[in-house]
């Protein structure tokens, strides 16, 4: 049995460690909560711009517009959203799996697949493939839209799109679906997907200043930045929710094992005392003989 | 009318005024209740707010946008900006040094990447500083 003192020093390791996977779920439970709040804050401004495309797509053909032109797939661009830190859970492995895997699929398509990386986990993942051909790695990207990272990063994909470099941009990122539960997925931001209605409203008779075609421009790019920077706060909301999940978890793990490690401390102690009164006694009864 | 200035962030603004003024591509308009149907461009600069007939300038609000669209209908404005700033949330003396800073970086810009991440930058600080401006110059008198 392992000595008391040797027992002694692995718990207040344990309990050391179980004080810091504590801070860090707390931490990751505060900021969850905020990145869960800008993911709803940011929903008015796609259904606004949604709703602004409609009314102009009445009047102009928006579905010839080049952000909406449907090409058979020969290149495609996949953003791979991924975290710069570790102890997340599954969160990076599941991203990497699926990403892995469009790649294979590509290849059995005969599709060229170029990559962007956000987050240093990607970036370390995607330099390991021999098959990724990564274009672009960004780290530590802000949570704001207007950041000039993020504008970088959408203007590329736009380019590559609109001159034809790639047929399709597609995003790899967790979806946020509650705080139990989050599910990686890869959608299509380009082209860019529309529903038209047929309402009319009272913007029919609406004038456009300075050109229908602009304002189409205009807001065409700016429904797909909302739809981007929508992956991207789910990523965070997710990656923050599974972190503060994997440091419950390790908490309570600690919890355990310092329980089990105080049992089996007090047992050595007690029976390192029994054995020292046999001892003693046993001595005792040699000497009366 | 209403105004509902809706940017990446979040609605930043959603009620009753009387009268907004946006910048766009074509100088500033002013809107009025029953202004005609319009969907226009709108460019970095100040947007400000009346909300009542009888208010002075000197109680006008002012918001730092930056390039977006605004849609007018009858009796609603809807302006959908990249980024909107309340005056009370931008600080005079960091719009001021980032102005600074970015003019800084124009002068140093070794390609027209970087130029033209300047000039934008610039842009959008004159405009966050001008609003931090008018708005301590209104709390004055």
């Amino acid at each position: 049995m392992a000595s008391v003192q040797v027992l002694r020093q692995r718990i207040r390791s344990v309990k050391n460690t179980k004080q810091i996977t504590k801070a860090m779920q707390l931490v990751a439970a505060s900021k969850m909560r905020r990145a869960q709040e800008t993911t709803k804050a940011s929903a008015p401004y796609s259904s606004s711009a949604r709703e602004l495309l409609a009314s102009i797509g009445r009047h102009q053909s928006a579905k010839h517009h080049p952000l909406f032109m449907k090409r058979t797939i020969k290149n495609r661009l996949i953003i791979v959203i991924a975290s710069d830190k570790g102890l997340a859970g599954a969160y990076n492995a599941n991203i990497m799996k699926l990403y892995a895997e469009q790649l294979i699929d590509d290849r059995r398509n005969g599709i060229d697949t170029q990559t962007i990386t956000i987050g240093r986990k990607a970036a370390q993942f995607a330099a390991r493939l021999k098959d990724s051909r990564v274009v672009g790695a960004y780290e530590e990207l802000p949570d704001n839209a207007d950041s000039p990272m993020f504008k970088a990063i959408l203007n590329s994909a736009v380019d590559k799109f609109v001159s034809r470099e790639v047929d399709a941009v597609d995003v790899i990122f967790t979806e946020f679906i509650s705080m139990a539960k989050q599910q990686v997925d890869v959608v299509r931001v380009l082209p860019a997907g529309l529903k038209f209605t047929d309402k009319t409203d009272d913007m029919d008779e609406a004038d456009y200043e300075p050109s229908a075609q602009e304002l189409l421009d205009a807001i065409a790019y700016r429904l797909v930045e909302a739809r981007i920077f929508q992956t991207l706060l789910e990523s965070r909301a997710s990656e923050h929710s599974m972190r503060m999940v994997a440091m419950k978890n390790a908490t309570d793990n600690a919890a355990d094992l310092i329980s089990d490690l105080t049992l089996v401390m007090n047992k050595s102690r007690q029976g390192a005392i029994t054995q020292e009164l046999a001892e003693i006694s046993g001595g005792v009864e040699a000497i009366n003989l | 009318m209403n105004l509902r200035l809706v940017s990446l962030m979040g609605v930043k603004f959603d009620r009753e005024v009387y009268e907004v003024m946006v910048p766009t591509p074509d100088g500033i308009i002013a809107i009025f209740p029953d202004h005609e149907a319009l969907i226009s461009l709108l460019v970095p600069g100040v947007l400000s707010v009346r909300y009542d007939k009888t208010d002075p300038d000197e109680k006008l609000e002012h918001f730092a946008v930056s390039g977006g669209v605004v849609e007018i209908g009858a009796n609603k404005v809807k302006v959908l900006a990249d980024e909107a700033d309340h005056g009370d949330e931008i600080v005079e003396s960091e719009a001021k040094a980032a102005l600074e800073r970015a003019l800084k970086d124009k002068s140093e810009a070794k390609d027209q990447v970087e130029l033209d991440r300047a000039h934008e930058l610039i842009d959008r600080h004159a405009v966050r500083l001008k609003v931090a401006e008018l708005r301590r110059h209104h709390r004055r008198i």
